[in-house]
């Protein structure tokens, strides 16, 4: 990289420890914690269950993520903007390939009937719907950086090509919706809306944006599938729709509630280990954690998801140039959304979308976007001081 | 290319510095609704919640108990449990290929299958998780085939368990009667014992009436299940089970009748050919009914369970009315033998003697209405009137004395009021006075007349007369009819012991019964007796009284009748008696329905009946040469 001048700060001490020193050392202890209490609770949610092999499974995928980490981290995030219209576009080609070749990865058939979000690929389930999420950001990223330089000019530059723009990052949302999965399509919708909301230069166009959405929602509701719409009114109430996800919703607030103060232990959690919440190492690990360490372990969960959502913030602001800025508002944005859909979900105060909980749920790809997603920042917070 | 940025100094997004109070607005805003909501479930309901979880996980399961038997005095069982093969399917386990597999394996007819389908779709609605009773009491043959197959019969069980069943087959069976299913309003009271709607309840007789003891205690068994319904295995229950994991069943109660169950099968077949028949015989001392039959009859074993709808119909069509006891129920017009409440009236009063003679002109009138009696008996004394059955005499003591006299005495001997044995709606029957005559209409003379010889409004059931010859042979004392001897706990433990009950001493005084007695005594042993000219037992002493009660008639001609042997427009045939004479150790009371002259039809099924006792069945087996007080016909 020619013409990159780098402040040289630390003139006297040898690279290794420049680069050791500039590490977001935090930033990675914080997201260890949370993976070795996912991992903890992933033990006791697949214990003597029919699924031990996912606790291994998943140890593979950490480490696979923690590679991607590294990867990610140590590239250039100037550079990886760079490509952002490429990946996009990838991300999209993923996205047509599983419509047309996918079927059900996972074995939810029976609930969802036929949905296209899984691509086979080298006999691996991957959920591309998880690797748009961090394409948009990278976009978000591009778009939202170049529009600071006054010599760009010209049409794509100018305030009317936002619309065009927002159509074309709409876009994956109205693929992934029509896979059908509306967690993710919500998730990616909030995403977008967080980072204009804080990156954009007025606040207005996307207020229009969302007011706009707001009004389609009575139309899309009746777009949707049978099975989404029983979710969303057996989430207003289970004697509208008394489906298998309504009850699915109960039993996860039987098992939170249980957890009283200190919860019931690990390993214990009965609604846990004799399977009451059925798939909760999916989308209901949150349920488990909550039985089996109560409202301290709960909270406690819910500060560290806090905390790394803050220090994410906090690169953001510290970040040395705009580019920067936007990923980690993004990446933020990502991890705060998951974060609270997935708790309010396990906790009845949001309809059952499948919308899984950083680094605590079980499931590679979710997983190994999370672990490119930190290493976004990480990458960002090596290089505020221009190392 | 140089890079432009703020390189690294200043904001990078001065955007995201002025609005990063609304983010940190909207990030406090969405962790306190979340960490509120956990404090709400978890701190404020987490005590409900956790309850919740528990009954989830801790099911409990009631265990049967086994039925008290019915036995006889001597022990014998008239009510028993035998091991049936029931078969139970799980709604949601069992497929439709499972279900045609077990059609085609059993052979079922189509009422079978629709009859598995039905009982399938009420479980399924109410837990499709519990195996459901579909096939009830099959054979051994169809329990080893679905045993051997059950591999490819998932969801499929056969359960051995307990089903009532009587093994002395139609042997009493108005008296012990038999089980249905329950009925709603059953259900929702012994819901809360844990007995469900497809189970029996004792219905009628004694299984009816001591049903509560009879049954039992269901146990209780606790267990733990994960969400799929799978039993978890007994240590991992033990720690989240707190008490008891199994409470025991109480097996009900065993009944042990005052019933000789050998003689109740001799006045069963002593009134076999009969279409419709009530025999009650009972001990004078104690009030035990020693035998009760009620003809026509049907059989338990056919009625518990295995009743189809259209057996049901024939039986319920049956203009006999097998349904309704005929010793307990029924009500009859007595005839003849209610002429004891007339004559001990009129002892009483001394408005009559033993030797007063008066003449039988075949007919008499009153107020200008003629009656007829059934002879012309000339001149003729108290005694003779009972050994001839002449109906003028008592007409005319009828007119001495009054209705209310007859019915005071009728009353005394218990009429008019139920006998409180306790099964099967015992009737009160009908004692008429002039009081109920106006309240019904008109009182009239004539009224006397007909209840003196026991027609006209008089209505009585066996067991009432058979009660009133009881207190006639022990002189005086009117009991309540006991069927049940005691209740014994499934292992012999003796729970209660019935003793006698006495319902009153009557006030008759013994002299005016020793008359009528004496009467008796010609009735059956001495020539011109209505019952002597139809045989009678050699060494033995038989006091009776026979009866021949007209009806009012069903049919306008004579020759038209319902069933062949039971033509409703015959009189009702009837025999009343105690043996021996001098000590009595049985009185018997025998109702033929519509079977005609008393003497020709019930004396000989009452001699027969008695015969039988003091040959046979006497609980001591004495012969009746040795028998005290059997005076031998010189």
């Amino acid at each position: 990289m020619k013409g990159i001048t780098l402040p040289r700060a630390t003139i006297g001490v040898s690279r290794w420890r420049r680069f050791r020193a500039a590490v977001d050392w935090p930033l990675i202890l914080t997201m260890l914690a949370i993976c070795a209490i996912g991992l903890l609770n992933l033990y006791s949610a697949t214990r003597g269950v029919r699924h031990n092999a996912k606790f291994d499974k998943q140890v593979e995928w950490m480490i696979v993520g923690s590679i991607g980490f590294v990867v990610v981290t140590v590239i250039d995030y100037r550079a990886i903007i760079r490509l952002a219209w490429g990946f996009f576009g990838v991300a999209i080609l993923l996205l047509i390939v599983a419509r047309l070749t996918g079927g059900s990865g996972g074995g939810d058939v029976d609930t969802h009937g036929q949905t296209y979000r899984w691509l086979n690929i080298f006999g691996m389930g991957i959920q591309p719907s998880e690797l748009v999420k961090l394409a948009v950001i990278l976009l978000l990223a591009r778009l939202f950086s170049s529009s600071e330089p006054s010599h760009y000019q010209g049409w794509w530059w100018s305030p009317a090509s936002w619309g065009f723009k927002f159509s074309l990052l709409c876009l994956p949302i109205v693929m992934i919706a029509v896979q059908p999965d509306l967690g993710t399509a919500v998730l990616l919708f909030l995403i977008i809306l967080t980072v204009g909301f804080l990156a954009m230069p007025s606040v207005w166009p996307m207020v229009y944006l969302l007011g706009g959405t707001l009004c389609t929602i009575p139309f899309l509701f009746e777009k949707l599938h049978g099975y989404q719409k029983d979710r969303i009114l057996g989430f207003i109430d289970c004697g509208v729709a008394a489906t298998k996800t309504c009850w699915h919703t109960q039993q996860s607030i039987y098992a939170v509630g249980s957890g009283k103060l200190l919860g019931k232990g690990f390993l214990s959690g009965t609604q846990n280990q004799f399977n009451f919440v059925p798939e909760h190492w999916t989308d209901f690990p949150y349920s488990v954690w909550a039985e089996e360490w109560g409202f301290a372990g709960s909270v406690f969960l819910l500060a560290i998801f806090a905390f790394l959502t803050l220090w994410i913030l906090n690169v953001a602001l510290s970040s040395r140039d705009r580019m920067g800025s936007v990923i980690c508002v993004g990446v933020a944005a990502m991890t705060f959304w998951h974060v609270v859909v997935n708790v309010a979900m396990v906790l009845g105060i949001a309809p059952v979308v499948g919308v899984t909980l950083p680094f605590i749920s079980y499931g590679g790809s979710s997983l190994v976007t999370f672990f490119l997603a930190m290493g976004l920042v990480a990458n960002v917070s090596l290089r505020k001081h221009g190392y | 290319m140089m890079i432009r940025g703020d390189s690294g100094y200043g904001p990078a997004l001065p955007e995201l510095h002025r609005r990063l109070r609304w983010v940190a607005l909207l990030g406090i805003a969405a962790f306190a609704l979340l960490v509120g909501r956990l404090w709400q479930l978890q701190i404020m309901r987490g005590d409900s919640y956790y309850e919740r979880t528990v009954s989830n996980v801790v099911k409990e399961r009631y265990l049967p108990s086994v039925r008290g038997k019915i036995l006889d005095r001597k022990g014998a069982p008239l009510a028993d449990n035998r091991p049936a093969f029931n078969i139970y399917a799980t709604p949601n386990k069992l497929t439709p290929e499972t279900k045609q597999e077990l059609a085609r394996m059993l052979g079922l007819s189509d009422d079978e299958i629709a009859k598995i389908d039905e009982r399938l779709a009420v479980g399924r609605k109410r837990d499709p998780k519990a195996p459901v009773l579909v096939l009830e009491d099959q054979g051994r043959d169809r329990a080893a085939l679905v045993e051997q197959a059950r591999a490819r019969l998932p969801g499929v069980e056969v359960m051995h368990e307990p089903y009532r069943y009587y093994p002395q087959g139609d042997l009493a069976a108005h008296l012990v009667g038999y089980m249905t299913q329950m009925t709603e309003n059953e259900a929702d009271k012994l819901g809360a014992q844990g007995y469900e709607t497809s189970e029996l309840v004792g219905r009628y007789g004694l299984e009816s009436a001591w049903e509560n003891y009879l049954r039992g205690k269901k146990g209780v068994e606790r267990y733990a299940v994960d969400a799929r319904g799978n039993r978890l295995d007994d240590k991992t229950a033990a720690a989240l089970i707190q008490g008891d994991r199994v409470i025991d069943p109480v097996p009900g109660a065993n009944l042990i009748l005052t019933i000789d169950a050998d003689l109740q099968r001799m006045a069963e077949k002593a009134v076999a050919h009969t279409a419709a028949a009530a025999v009650v015989v009972v001990e004078p001392k104690t009030g035990k009914i020693r035998a009760m039959v009620s003809k026509p009859s049907f059989d338990p074993n056919v009625m518990t369970g295995h009743l189809t709808q259209a057996e049901y119909t024939l039986l319920a069509q049956d203009p006999r009315k097998p349904f309704i006891d005929k010793a307990v129920r029924a009500t009859y017009p007595p005839g003849s033998i209610f002429k004891f409440a007339t004559a001990l009236a009129a002892l009483e009063d001394g408005q009559a003697a033993e030797d007063e003679p008066m003449f039988c002109t075949g007919e008499y009138v009153l107020n200008g209405t003629h009656f007829s009696c059934h002879g012309t008996h000339g001149k003729i004394d108290l005694i003779g009137a009972i050994q001839h059955s002449c109906d003028t005499y008592f007409w005319k003591l009828a007119e001495r004395i009054g209705l209310d006299r007859i019915a005071d005495v009728a009353r005394e001997y218990g009429f008019g009021a139920p006998t409180q044995i306790g099964i099967n709606g015992d009737s009160p029957g009908r004692i008429p006075t002039k009081a109920w005559y106006d309240a019904n209409g008109h009182y009239r003379p004539g009224n006397a007349t007909n209840a003196a010889i026991g027609q006209g409004d008089v209505e009585v059931t066996v067991l009432q007369m058979a009660m009133a010859y009881a207190a006639l042979a022990n002189g005086g004392t009117l009991y309540v009819p006991q069927v049940v001897e005691r209740i014994e706990s499934y292992d012999g433990r003796p729970i209660v012991t019935f003793q006698p009950k006495v319902e009153h001493q009557v006030k008759t005084p013994l002299d005016a019964v020793d008359t009528w007695k004496r009467g008796m005594f010609k009735v059956t042993n001495e020539l011109g007796g209505t019952a002597y000219a139809h045989g009678h037992i050699e060494g033995l002493t038989v006091l009776g009284k026979t009866g021949t009660a007209e009806v009012k008639k069903h049919h306008r001609e004579d020759h038209e009748r319902d069933l062949e042997k039971w033509n409703p427009n015959s009189a009702h045939a009837w025999f009343a008696g105690f043996a021996p004479a001098e000590d009595p150790e049985i009185a018997i009371v025998v109702l033929v329905e519509h079977g005609g002259e008393g003497g020709a039809v019930a004396w000989p099924i009452a001699k027969q009946i008695i015969e039988g006792y003091f040959t046979k069945t006497h609980p001591l087996g004495t012969p009746i040469k040795d028998m005290p007080g059997i005076r031998r016909n010189r």
